[in-house]
């Protein structure tokens, strides 16, 4: 079973990624903030990483930045979880070598779940 | 001090919350932002602290016992800053917001203030009409920029370098920058921990200064001056000796004007954009802060 780690702060948009992502059969964890995201991801060692760029604690993109100092994380995809305008997350992801990203709202459940399973490794 | 509301609501000063409080409902405000900047309680309470918000003066929109927005307001030496404005989505189209601005400006007025600023995210029209029909006028284009820790080590430009403690520091940034957008402005600077610069002399004799907040994770709060020479050779130089000194921080620039003559060496430096930020004034600045 692939295991699909979100790190985002909408309680919302986290159980709708759940509902979905646990539905197909990925284990699935939730962290809301950037540091508790980074015990699970370390903890949890996914498959993938799904990472929000606006967190309360700290943004996605020093998350990311923490997450490629990880020696044990280093080769785990990382895809930018936004809302962005497509031109700004494309920077974004280039900037700050993330694997690609994922737009947010999920608007087609089947599209978000093909999106993500190209992704895990 | 209420308008007409679709819903009852009433303001109450932001003092009578907890910065908790206060933070889940800013948070509850932007969930569906594009760009939503969410925060936790440290990170609110570093904001009101650096930023100088008044929150006897701030506002927070109550419906029964439901929090369903929130204004803040920044005071200083003859201007005021709004700040934070946001309303939970579920209540928009109802008032709240121009009832939170109504009452902010009305705080400031009470405070003697005449001049306000803001700075609005680019594309957000609801907010950006609101603020013209309340008075405001546009400035300029501010930009938000990130520099990831990614990308490959810089070289420094070679020159004579001297690091300035923040005391230094301090006094090149002054205490004259009241007509800068509000976090680029003196005190923003002189209200953060952990600020120090660079000097820096090159060999044709250009010269020019950098002056940053170093934080754990990030490099921020850039001011910056050339003093003699070309402004994007300088900036090309200071950005070069910061980003070799601390390859492994972040950097993250707020409201950079558009016309900053620095700003392509930023691009050359591997700079992106973020977003862009409309920035406003209510009002004439008063004489004090344009002559100074």
């Amino acid at each position: 079973m692939k295991k699909i780690l979100l790190i985002e702060d909408v309680a919302d948009t986290a159980e709708l990624v759940q509902r979905i992502l646990t539905a197909r059969g990925f284990e699935f964890m939730h962290a809301s903030d950037a540091e508790t995201g980074l015990q699970s991801a370390l903890e949890f060692m996914p498959d993938l990483i799904l990472l929000d760029l606006g967190l309360p604690d700290y943004d996605g993109q020093t998350v990311a930045g923490w997450i490629h100092n990880e020696n044990d994380l280093r080769s785990t995809p990382l895809i930018a979880f936004t809302a962005w305008p497509e031109e700004t997350a494309r920077d974004m992801v280039n900037s700050y070598g993330f694997n690609g990203y994922i737009s947010k709202p999920i608007v087609n459940v089947n599209e978000f779940v093909k999106q993500v399973a190209s992704f895990v490794k | 001090m209420n308008p007409t509301f679709a819903v009852d609501i009433k303001l109450i000063p932001a003092s009578q919350f907890t910065v908790d409080e206060l933070t889940g409902i800013y948070n509850q405000t932007r969930v569906d932002y594009m760009v939503p900047m969410p925060m936790n309680a440290t990170r609110l309470a570093e904001y009101i602290s650096v930023y100088n918000v008044d929150l006897e003066h701030s506002l927070v929109a109550m419906q029964g016992d439901d929090m369903r927005g929130v204004a803040m307001l920044g005071v200083r030496e003859g201007r005021a800053w709004i700040t934070r404005l946001g309303v939970i989505p579920t209540t928009r189209r109802t008032g709240v917001g121009e009832a939170l601005m109504a009452g902010l400006l009305e705080q400031a007025e009470q405070l003697n203030i005449q001049f306000d600023m803001l700075e609005v995210i680019k594309n957000n029209t609801p907010a950006h009409t609101l603020f013209l029909k309340l008075g405001f006028y546009e400035i300029g284009e501010l930009l938000v920029l990130r520099r990831s820790p990614v990308l490959p080590p810089i070289d420094p430009t070679v020159a004579d370098a001297q690091r300035l403690e923040r005391h230094e520091a301090l006094t090149l940034v002054g205490r004259d920058r009241g007509a800068q957008p509000w976090t680029n402005q003196s005190e923003s600077l002189f209200n953060a921990q952990e600020v120090s610069g660079l000097y820096l002399t090159l060999g044709d004799g250009s010269r020019g200064w950098l002056v940053y907040q170093r934080q754990k994770f990030t490099l921020t709060r850039f001011i910056y001056k050339t003093e003699v020479g070309d402004p994007v050779k300088m900036a090309y130089a200071f950005l070069s000796h910061l980003h070799h000194q601390y390859p492994r921080l972040d950097t993250q620039l707020e409201n950079i004007q558009i016309n900053d003559p620095h700003l392509p060496a930023f691009y050359q430096m591997g700079y992106v954009e973020s977003f862009r930020r409309i920035e406003m004034w209510r009002g004439t600045p008063p004489q004090s802060l344009l002559a100074r």
